[in-house]
């Protein structure tokens, strides 16, 4: 029995990093090769000795597919292709191998910054494995091999975000990657035509949250920027280089220009160019408005938002800095902190998750008194603001996109346990599905029905044609013939045909059946009430008396002959054909109801 | 523990034992573990039970039915494991339908079985199995059971039990061990298709390579010799590549696994009808020959035992215990001819042949292997009339529009491996006239791929350029070739390429062009009306506004190596040159490129104070060595340059590794004054006061005022003054040091309780 198996590395039941197993017809596929932040050995990677134990990965997989540019997506990848030994194909979008190696550059830095070069990939090991990709467009259907086939649609999420669909023969599995089934200022929402996949593997950060109003959400942010910045506080807001950090940027410029304001906003480390390049360069990735307005005016070119430098931070007044990283670990935005941590009327907004350890993960929990280095003590008076930001799609937008693919069966990923169980069951409700959610390391065997191709002879179809009914893709019709399985192929002939190229003779096979009808005349007698009888119910078919006494209906016969102990009780011995079994069988249960008492 | 953690631990145990409490971060637990194991590993696990009562609460706690996180159970059962592994043996569990767990528990089953028949067994290695501990005799049954199942998934857990037992255990019991169960692994030959075949293979190598059994005596090497004929020929592959790495085993069953290798190339040429005394020596066995039907019958089984075959070959070509004598022809020959099949330039003349051009035409996973291994065979040697082909089939693939990108980028790496591995002509140190002639060939060829569409061409083709100049760059023949070429002049236009990483790769290939004398016509600073740039100003332009890293750092390289070299361009006047490339650094965003600039510092630091740079033994003009002079003196050209101002403010950088380097650089620079004998303390004690305090604001943060010329007695004196020593301390203590501390994880779980909302569990 062909089986589609999915065994999750990483995002089963979890949210670390996402590296999902797909078998599909024989074809082994990695969806994608993410890192944990939240670790700084090993255990950041997934653990590939599970896949083959000795064996070499680029003979065990068919290739690797990246959903999109997080780390928690595409971190592990320069690990796996160039230290691990992944010599095969690499699919990605287009601006997703473009900006690829800018955050894993980002994280490199990192990295370094705390452990030195040991045991982490390099500058060139990051090019390297960039060669190594097959950037694909949107609804581009790319040939892996002769047999494995993938797509990409799009996403949201972040630029060059996309859901793939995965091919071999009749199956399919969709990936969906992480998205957003809602447009924001920057992308557009999630689509997916209505391809019926055996499976969809879906991201369920938020399985149970039907998401307050993003317009809430950003007006709260707006009101808390502009308090701020209105008793002469400072802003800093740490960013990761690419993604969330372009919508608020878009958001704030757009706020600034309404309510004309004049406090300076900053962002750090030149990205802004960088970004601006890259918006510019998959315009068509961005939501249709930005797309309208792009030749007037390039919503990414902002008016108020200048490019920071170190000096800046020094100077009095009201600002709103944007500076990486996001998660206040390291470098610039971590020293921005560390100057404005003691003044109230400053503030810090982390618009995205921390990991634990951090001191954007430490100031989140409510903690005031951090320890810095050389076993100073620095003290959190400025406010902490959390606003997540992130573009997942809820609890509604998920039902809708396995409302719009119509799966035969939903795999839950990437979120926690207690949520997937809440919304496998508002699936399997809902849409009459299975729903899994495999952990970490677990294995979900599908079964599929393969659909086999089988050649019909023209022969067949003819005598088919020739009973005057038109084929009608709507209106299915049994068609009897032989089915012959021959050099791995399957042709439907008729039966003489077979017979014919097989060299086989015909034998006749007959049902024969005996009914026992209480009835003390003569059997001549019984057999013209048999007849008569049967004229009368059988008025379609043609009822035969014979001279030999047998009755007929057409290619069945029945003969009646005394009981050897029974006078009283006749015995009827029922025939027929293979080909008219259904009649038969009718026949006889109506011969079993007994004969109607004679008229006479 | 310290008292802090103590202190912090009772009130994470009861957090973690109510269900009504979720736990964060899923990676605190992993975190909270590794704590617990070091502690466990350093002391007594039972010592730590005693002194934090807390945690047997916590593990009894657990025990109670109730609606725990499963997260937390794990942790909890984990835990207990860890602590109980000091004293006693665990209960097995095995067939979870996790892989994690699968795996877990067969490695918890195999230190069981070590410990359990630690004492046991150790002091009697003649002790027969139905004299080991009941513990070890259940373990022994249950694998037993497994192997017996007619289930893969039990067979492959025993089978995996098993290899690791023998990868870990070396002791004699191993060996009683094998002589029971081997009957058993035998059988699982007759199945048909033989089960768990990959994992039946790691076993079989596993015990191989065991010290303790001498395999003689244990029929070892005739089950090897077995399985090899049973399994297919992909599954037979990595078990003939692995009786090949062994140390010691008999020949015939060498000679059996190569042969196995083998197989598939005999088959290809057989096919391909080459000479058939190749075929004699390639097909060590001499035996009937396979057929391309029954070997390689279809696209994807051909596709997949060639690309395997190929990488078994490679990973067994460099190795001191690979067969001799090595059949370096005929796996030339048929490496030559997977290629030109895959390229569709060989024509076959048979129907099998037919066969596999069909199969094998444009395909790139074969083309991508066959190269890899034609590159490995460039260090033995071959006939020249093949040598010939390997460099007729490598420019075809460097021709060819079909090729792919990452099949062009291995063929650049094997062409470079062959080039590199023909032989120099006696005397004059040039290639050998047959490599003159394929380069002769080839540099045309690198044009077209300069001027690719695809990126990733462009910069393979600038990649091997580079290789290629700093390997035969000094070199007449190809150098006369390479200037005869429209090489040089594309890779300067590359400087320009919209992608940041070809025009890095372009960036590094013209600094080793210019190095070599190799630019089209070279222009000076000093002939700026010529028809071309010069290329130090283009790479200045490109280090202070390419909008990209990659570019940049590769111009500090380039610059830094000119500066070792004593390139023409910079010897002219080296301080104006490193005052700018100074100035222009220290803006940069990039930490790479500020760290680097540091580099180009310390070289020009170890030139002007006389000490020979030990970074460049390679040299064409000597460094420009100063007499020893005094130190006011040899300090001014760096006061010049600025060098003071640009190392003391990476002293402050937020970018460590760049602090460190200057603070490295720095120490460097206080060790060489002081063994100066000049005036001390010379310099005016207010400007001394005023760059001090400068730094301060520096270190506090504050960016402000640059400070202008120094004088050498100032310098010196701030040098003295500063505790650069206790920087390095500080700066040494990895960034991460709060974040990886115990107390901060402690702390953290605490201050995440009850401050969860309901999207906790947040992502990007």
């Amino acid at each position: 029995m062909p089986e589609i198996r999915v065994t999750p590395l990483g995002a089963g039941q979890d949210v670390g990093r996402s590296c999902i197993l797909v078998s599909i017809g024989g074809k082994n596929v990695m969806l994608d090769c993410g890192m944990h932040m939240g670790f700084n050995d090993d255990r950041r990677f997934p653990d590939f000795s599970y896949i083959t134990r000795n064996g070499r990965l680029t003979d065990f997989l068919d290739c690797v597919i990246i959903s999109h540019f997080h780390l928690d997506h595409c971190g592990a990848l320069p690990y796996f292709s160039e230290m691990v030994g992944y010599d095969g194909p690499i699919y990605m979008t287009h601006p997703t191998q473009a900006i690829c190696p800018i955050l894993l550059e980002d994280y490199r830095k990192i990295a370094v910054d705390k452990k030195g070069e040991a045991n982490f990939f390099t500058s060139q090991m990051i090019k390297d494995c960039m060669k190594k990709v097959v950037a694909v467009h949107l609804h581009q259907t790319v040939q892996v091999d002769d047999e494995l086939e993938i797509k990409a649609y799009y996403a949201g999420h972040v630029l060059g975000a996309a859901m793939f669909q995965i091919k071999v023969g009749s199956e399919s599995v969709v990936y969906t990657g992480d998205y957003n089934m809602t447009p924001d200022r920057h992308l557009g929402a999630a689509w997916i035509d209505k391809c019926r996949p055996n499976l969809l593997i879906t991201e369920s950060t938020y399985a149970t949250t039907i998401r307050d109003s993003k317009r809430c959400r950003e007006r709260d942010f707006l009101k808390k920027v502009h308090e701020a910045v209105e008793r002469g506080g400072k802003v800093l807001i740490p960013v990761f280089a690419l993604g969330r950090a372009q919508e608020l940027c878009i958001l704030l410029e757009t706020f600034w220009e309404r309510m004309n304001l004049k406090a300076p906003i900053y962002f750090s480390t030149g990205l802004t160019e960088k970004a601006n390049h890259y918006y510019k360069l998959f315009i068509t990735w961005t939501n249709q408005k930005i797309r309208k307005t792009f030749v007037q005016r390039n919503m990414f070119e902002f008016k108020h938002i200048k490019a920071f430098d170190r000096a800046f931070a020094d100077n009095p007044g009201p600002m709103v800095v944007f500076a990486t990283p996001g998660m206040l670990h390291a470098g610039q935005s971590l020293q921005i902190f560390r100057k404005w941590a003691g003044n109230e009327k400053n503030m810090v907004i982390m618009p995205g998750y921390c990991v634990q350890g951090t001191v954007g993960h430490k100031i989140l929990s409510g903690q005031r008194k951090l320890e810095m280095e050389g076993r100073q003590v620095l003290e959190v008076k400025m406010q902490v603001e959390y606003m997540s930001f992130s573009a997942h799609a809820d609890a509604k937008g998920i039902m809708q996109l396995v409302g719009q693919a119509e799966p035969e069966s939903v795999l839950l990923v990437h979120g926690e346990a207690k949520k997937m169980e809440f919304l496998k069951q508002k699936i399997e409700q809902e849409f009459r599905v299975s729903c899994y959610m495999p952990a970490n390391g677990e294995t979900v065997t599908l079964p599929t029905s393969p659909s086999i191709p089988v050649g019909i002879s023209l022969g067949l179809l003819k005598r088919e044609m020739a009973q005057g009914l038109l084929p009608d893709a709507k209106k299915p019709r049994l068609l009897h013939g032989t089915l012959i399985m021959k050099d791995s192929n399957f042709r439907l002939v008729s039966s003489e045909q077979a017979l014919k190229e097989l060299g086989l003779a015909e034998h006749q096979l007959r049902f024969t059946c005996r009914v026992h009808l209480h009835d003390p005349r003569k059997e001549q007698e019984t057999a013209v009430r048999v007849y008569s009888h049967l004229k009368s119910v059988l008025k379609e078919h043609c009822v035969q008396h014979l001279p030999d006494g047998s009755v007929t209906v057409e290619s069945i016969l029945i003969q009646a002959a005394a009981h050897s102990e029974d006078p009283g009780t006749k015995v009827l011995l029922v025939s027929w054909t293979y080909q008219d079994e259904e009649l038969g069988s009718h026949l006889t249960s109506l011969l079993k109801k007994g004969l109607p008492q004679a008229a006479s | 523990m310290d008292p802090e953690c103590s202190q912090l631990l009772p009130a994470l145990c009861s957090v973690l034992a109510d269900p009504r409490q979720p736990v964060a971060d899923d990676t605190c637990l992993e975190k909270l573990l590794d704590w617990f194991k070091t502690i466990t590993e350093a002391g007594s696990s039972l010592l730590l039970l005693q002194e934090n009562p807390c945690l047997l609460g916590l593990l009894c706690h657990v025990l109670k039915p109730q609606d725990l996180s499963p997260r937390v159970l794990a942790f909890s059962l984990r835990l207990a494991g860890m602590l109980a592994a000091q004293e006693d043996c665990f209960q097995y569990l095995q067939g979870d339908s996790s892989l994690f767990v699968a795996s877990a528990a067969g490695q918890l089953l195999v230190h069981i079985l070590g410990l359990s028949l630690q004492g046991a067994a150790e002091g009697h290695p003649g002790l027969q199995t139905g004299d080991w501990p009941v513990c070890a005799q259940k373990i022994v049954s249950h694998i037993e059971e497994s192997l017996r199942s007619a289930a893969t998934p039990q067979i492959t857990q025993a089978l995996n039990v098993l290899t690791t037992t023998f990868g870990h255990c070396h002791n004699p019991w191993t060996q009683v061990l094998w002589v029971r169960l081997s009957p058993l692994v035998a059988c699982l030959l007759e199945k048909d298709p033989v089960p768990a075949a990959h994992s039946l293979v790691d076993l079989l190598l596993s015990v191989a390579r065991s010290s303790v059994l001498s395999s003689s005596s244990c029929g070892l090497w005739e089950t090897l010799a077995q399985t090899l004929s049973h399994l297919s020929p992909t599954q037979a592959g990595p078990l003939a590549l692995g009786i090949l790495k062994l140390q010691e085993c008999p020949q015939a069953l060498r000679a059996q696994a190569f042969a196995v290798l083998l197989q598939p190339l005999t088959c290809v040429l057989e096919a391909t009808a080459q000479a058939p005394g190749l075929l004699d020596s390639l097909d060590g066995t001499g035996g009937a020959s396979v057929t391309v039907d029954t070997l390689l019958p279809s696209k994807a089984a051909c596709v997949g035992l060639l690309c395997r075959t190929l990488a078994h070959l490679e990973l067994l070509q460099p190795l001191p215990q690979r067969p001799s004598p090595w059949p370096q022809a005929p796996l030339l020959g048929a490496t030559v001819t997977i290629l030109r099949l895959c390229s569709g330039l060989a024509t076959p003349t048979s129907d099998a042949g037919g066969h596999l051009c069909a199969f094998l035409v444009g395909c790139v996973r074969v083309q991508r292997a066959a190269l890899d291994f034609l590159g490995t065979l460039s260090q033995g040697t071959g006939p020249r009339e093949l040598v010939t082909r390997v460099f007729a089939v490598l420019l075809e693939y460097l021709t060819s529009p079909d090729s792919s990108p990452t099949v062009l980028k291995k063929a650049f790496q094997a062409t470079f491996r062959w080039l590199q591995s023909s032989p120099e002509t006696p005397g004059c140190s040039d290639l050998d006239p047959h490599a003159q002639l394929f380069l002769r060939e080839l540099l045309p060829v690198l044009p077209k791929r300069l001027c690719s569409p695809c990126w990733e061409v462009r910069d393979s083709g600038l990649e091997f350029l580079t290789q290629m100049i700093g390997h035969w760059g000094g070199q007449a023949g190809f150098r006369r070739a390479l200037l005869a070429s429209e090489v040089p002049e594309l890779t300067e236009q590359l400087l320009r390429d919209p992608e940041s990483y070809v025009r890095a790769s372009a960036v590094a290939a013209m600094g080793q062009l210019s190095s070599q004398g190799l630019r089209v016509t070279p222009a000076s600073p000093e002939h700026p009306g010529g028809r071309q740039k010069s290329l130090l100003a283009e790479l200045l332009r490109i280090l202070s506004t390419d909008s990209e890293g990659f570019p940049r750092r590769a111009v500090m390289h380039v610059f830094t190596q000119w500066l070792r070299d004593g390139h023409a361009d910079v010897a002219g006047d080296t301080e104006r040159f490193v005052a700018r490339v100074l100035q222009v650094a220290s803006q940069d965003l990039d930490w790479e490129v500020r760290a680097q600039g540091l580099e180009l510092a310390l070289v020009f630091l170890e030139q002007t104070l006389g000490r020979p740079s030990s970074h460049c033994p390679y040299a064409v003009t000597p460094p420009v060595a100063a007499p020893p002079s005094p130190l006011a003196q040899a300090l001014r050209p760096l006061c010049r340059v600025q060098l003071f101002e640009f190392a003391f403010r990476a002293l402050f950088d937020c970018d460590r590794p760049v602090a460190q380097k200057s603070c490295d650089l720095l120490l460097f620079l206080r060790a060489q004054t002081a063994s100066y004998s000049g005036p001390q303390g010379s310099g005016s004690v207010p400007e001394v006061a005023s760059v001090e305090a400068a730094l301060q604001r520096w270190q506090a943060g504050d960016q402000g005022q640059p400070l202008g010329y120094l004088e050498p007695e100032v310098v010196v004196a701030v040098l003295r003054s500063m505790d650069l020593e206790g920087l390095r301390g500080v700066l040494a203590e990895s960034s991460d040091r709060v974040e990886k501390s115990p107390q901060s994880l402690l702390q953290d779980m605490l201050a995440t309780v009850g401050a969860l909302g309901e999207d906790e569990a947040d992502c990007y």
